[in-house]
C-alpha cells in the first residue's frame, strides 16, 4: 500500500474494526444506558421516589439508549477510540450518579 | 442529506451482517406476530366445546360461587365470575389451581346441571394460539424460555441496529428513491426499491417493535442492575394499598350488582370478568375488561382493583385514568400489542406484521442478488455456495414457519379426540414440519424448493377449514362454535390463492427468468469449483 493511500485510510472510516466497536457498543453502551437512566431517575421530574410508574419508565429508558449507542458506535474511527470515549462517558456518568447518591441519598 | 461515502460504506456492511444474522428469526417473529394479533378469536375457534350445562344467569353467579367454594375451598384463593362466558371460557364461575410455577396453573369451570347439582369441569382452553404467540415471542427458536428469550433480546438489538444503519444508507438518496419503484429488468434494483419503501414507510412501527422487544427480553436484568446501581433503598414501587375491609353493615356485593356499579362508573368499559382473591380472610377484588378507545398493557384486556363491598373502582390502573408516568409506559406496551382501536387496528397490525416479514425476506433476496455470478460470454457460471445456501435457508425457514403454523392449526380440531397432551402435539407438529421444510429446501435447491413449499403452504392452509367443515357433521370429534370462528376459516381460505399465486410466479421465474441465478432451474447448480483468481479480478 502506498504512503498516500495509507494516510487517506487513516481519515476514512473502515469496516475492519467492527468487532471491537461492536463489543464497546454492547458493553459500554449498556453501562452508559444504566448510568444515564439512573441520572434521569435522580434528576428527572419527580425525583428518585417518583413512584411505581416512574420506576418503570426509568427501566424503559435503558433500551433506546443502549440500542442508540450500539447503532452509532461504528462512527468511531477505530475500536480504541470507541472504548476510550465510551469508557470516559461511563466514568463521567457513573461518577455523577455516585455523587448524587452520596449527596442526595 | 449528505453523508460521507466511507460512513455509508461502513453502515452498509453493518446493515448487511446484522440483517443476515437476525433476518430469518425476525421473519418468524413477524409472521407469527401477525397471526397472534387475533389470538383470542383463534383460541375460541380452537377450543373444543365444553360439557358443562349452559351458564346460569349472572344473577345466580354468587349461588354458583358459594356452591363451588363449599366443595372446593381452595378455589377461594383465585376465582372469577365471568360476565360473558365464551367458548374458551365457558363457565360463569372459573378458578385456578396453582401448579409448580406462577404461570403454571390449571383452570376449572363450574355450572349447575339440569337437576340443580354442581358440575365441575377442567377447562380445555386450546393451547395452539399460545404456541403461535410463543413462536412470536421466542423468534421461533425451539429452546427453553430461559435460553431463547435472551437470544430474542439480542436479535431485537441487532434489529434496532439494522434499522438505524438502513436509514443511514438510504438518507442521501431518500428523496430521489422514495417514490421510485423501478419494476423492470434490473431485479436487484426492483427488490432494493421494495425493501427501501417497506423500511421507510414502516420505520416508526419497526423502531417501536425493536425497542419494546429489548425490554420484553431483558426487563428482569434491567431492574436488577438498576436496583443495585441507581436506587438507594431498592426499587420504589410506590405503596401497595391494602385490600379494603368492609365498613359496618357492608357485605360482599353480588356480581350483577357489581356489574351495574362498575358500568355506571366506567362508561364505555366492557366488563369481561370479576376476579376475587381471598388470603387469610382478606378479600381482594379486581375487574377486567376493555375500553377500545384506550390501548392496554395487557394484550387483550385491562384490569384494575375494585372494592367488593361498595363496587367502587380504583381506576389508577386503567388506561385513561393513569398518572402520567404509568400512562407513558402503558403507551409503550400498547404500541407493541396494537391493543387500541379495536379490530380495525388489529387488522392494520396484521398488515404491518406481514409487511415486516416481507422486509426481512427481501433483505435476504438482496443479499443473494448482489452475490449473483452473471452470464459471461454466453457461459452460465455456477452460483456461489454462500448464495445458494442462503437461498435454501431463506426459503426453508420462512416457508417452513408458514407451513408449520398452518399444519399445526389444521390439526387443531382433530387432535382433542385422539391425543392427551395437546400442547406437546401442536409443538411437535410445528417443528417436525418446519425442519422438514428446511431440509426439503436444501435437497431441492432454492428455486424448486420455493415453488414446491409454496404449494404445500397452500395445501396446509386449505386443510385448516377442513376441521370446521367436518365439524358440521361432528366427524372424528370435530366441532364448530355457533357464531364464532368463521373468520378464522375464511382468513385461511383467503390465504390459499395468495400462496398459489406466489408459487405460480416462483415457477415462472424458475423456468423463464435469468438462468444465471439461484432462482433458476435451467442450470443445474454445479458443485462450486471456487472462484478462479481471474474471475475475482473481473468481478471487481
Amino acid at each position: 500500500m502506498s504512503e498516500k493511500a495509507a494516510t487517506v485510510n487513516v481519515r476514512r472510516l473502515d469496516s475492519r474494526h467492527w468487532f471491537g466497536k461492536g463489543c464497546a457498543g454492547v458493553l459500554l453502551g449498556f453501562g452508559l444506558a444504566v448510568a444515564l437512566s439512573g441520572l434521569f431517575a435522580w434528576l428527572g421530574p419527580g425525583g428518585i421516589e417518583g413512584g411505581g410508574g416512574k420506576t418503570q419508565f426509568n427501566m424503559w429508558l435503558i433500551s433506546p439508549i443502549w440500542a442508540g449507542v450500539l447503532s452509532f458506535v461504528f462512527l468511531f474511527r477505530d475500536s480504541l477510540r470507541a472504548w476510550l470515549w465510551l469508557g470516559a462517558a461511563n466514568l463521567a456518568a457513573f461518577g455523577l450518579l455516585g455523587a448524587l447518591r452520596l449527596g442526595m441519598g | 442529506m449528505k453523508i460521507r461515502n466511507d460512513v455509508i460504506k461502513v453502515y452498509k456492511d453493518v446493515h448487511i451482517w446484522v440483517g443476515i444474522v437476525s433476518g430469518l428469526m425476525l421473519f418468524i417473529a413477524f409472521y407469527a406476530g401477525a397471526i397472534t394479533m387475533f389470538e383470542k378469536p383463534l383460541e375460541r375457534w380452537a377450543t373444543p366445546p365444553s360439557a358443562l350445562a349452559p351458564p346460569p344467569p349472572i344473577e345466580r353467579a354468587d349461588e354458583l360461587r358459594e356452591a363451588v367454594l363449599a366443595r372446593h375451598p381452595q378455589a377461594a384463593k383465585f376465582h372469577a365470575v365471568v360476565v360473558q362466558p365464551t367458548a374458551e371460557m365457558p363457565a360463569r364461575v372459573v378458578w385456578r389451581e396453582p401448579g409448580k410455577t406462577r404461570r403454571d396453573f390449571t383452570e376449572y369451570g363450574a355450572s349447575f346441571a339440569a337437576d340443580g347439582s354442581l358440575q365441575v369441569e377442567k377447562l380445555a382452553r386450546a393451547p395452539v394460539a399460545q404456541l403461535v404467540d410463543t413462536l412470536h415471542q421466542l423468534v421461533g427458536l425451539p429452546f427453553a424460555d430461559a435460553v431463547a428469550r435472551p437470544i430474542m433480546g439480542a436479535v431485537a438489538l441487532l434489529y434496532a441496529v439494522a434499522l438505524v444503519s438502513g436509514l443511514i444508507i438510504v438518507l442521501p438518496t431518500l428523496v430521489k428513491d422514495f417514490f421510485a419503484l423501478r419494476l423492470g429488468k434490473n431485479i436487484k434494483r426492483m427488490w432494493m426499491d421494495v425493501h427501501n419503501a417497506l423500511g421507510i414507510v414502516s420505520l416508526p412501527f419497526h423502531l417501536v417493535m425493536a425497542l419494546t422487544s429489548v425490554v420484553f427480553a431483558f426487563h428482569t436484568p434491567f431492574y436488577a442492575v438498576q436496583e443495585k446501581v441507581v436506587y438507594p433503598h431498592g426499587l420504589p414501587w410506590g405503596q401497595h394499598e391494602p385490600a379494603p375491609l368492609p365498613g359496618p353493615g357492608e357485605y360482599r356485593l353480588p356480581a350483577d350488582e357489581l356489574l351495574r356499579r362498575v358500568e355506571a362508573q366506567l362508561p364505555g368499559f366492557e366488563v369481561y370478568s370479576f376476579i376475587f382473591r381471598e388470603d387469610h380472610g382478606q378479600l381482594e377484588a379486581s375487574v377486567t375488561g376493555l375500553d377500545v378507545r384506550y390501548g392496554t398493557r395487557g394484550r387483550t384486556y385491562a384490569s384494575t382493583h375494585l372494592n367488593p363491598y361498595t363496587g367502587e373502582v380504583d381506576p389508577h390502573d386503567l388506561p385513561g385514568h393513569m398518572e402520567p408516568w404509568s400512562a407513558a409506559v402503558n403507551t409503550f406496551f400498547m404500541l407493541h400489542f396494537g391493543s387500541y382501536g379495536g379490530d380495525a387496528m388489529r387488522w392494520l397490525y396484521v398488515a404491518m406484521g406481514l409487511a415486516g416479514a416481507m422486509l426481512f425476506y427481501t433483505g435476504n433476496l438482496l443479499w443473494i442478488e448482489s452475490r449473483r455470478r452473471k452470464r459471461r460470454d454466453g457461459v452460465i457460471p455456477g452460483q456461489k455456495r454462500s448464495a445458494r445456501v442462503l437461498g435454501c435457508l431463506t426459503v426453508g425457514v420462512s416457508l417452513g414457519c408458514v407451513i408449520g403454523i398452518s399444519a399445526t392449526l389444521a390439526a387443531t380440531k382433530w387432535l382433542p379426540g385422539q391425543a392427551d397432551d395437546l400442547a406437546a402435539w401442536h409443538e411437535g407438529i410445528y417443528y417436525a414440519v418446519f425442519f422438514a421444510a428446511v431440509a426439503w429446501a436444501f435437497v431441492r435447491g432454492a428455486a424448486r424448493g420455493a415453488d414446491e413449499l409454496l404449494r404445500l403452504a397452500a395445501l396446509a392452509t386449505l386443510l385448516i377449514p377442513l376441521g370446521s367443515l367436518a365439524g358440521i357433521w361432528g366427524i372424528g370429534g370435530t366441532w364448530n362454535h355457533h357464531g364464532a370462528g368463521f373468520a378464522v376459516d375464511a382468513t385461511a381460505l383467503a390465504a390459499v390463492p395468495v400462496f398459489l399465486l406466489l408459487a405460480h410466479h416462483t415457477r415462472k421465474r424458475m423456468l423463464e427468468g435469468h438462468a444465471d441465478s439461484v432462482w433458476s432451474a435451467k442450470h443445474e447448480p454445479a458443485v462450486d469449483p471456487g472462484a478462479s483468481p481471474q474471475e475475482v479480478a473481473v468481478s471487481k
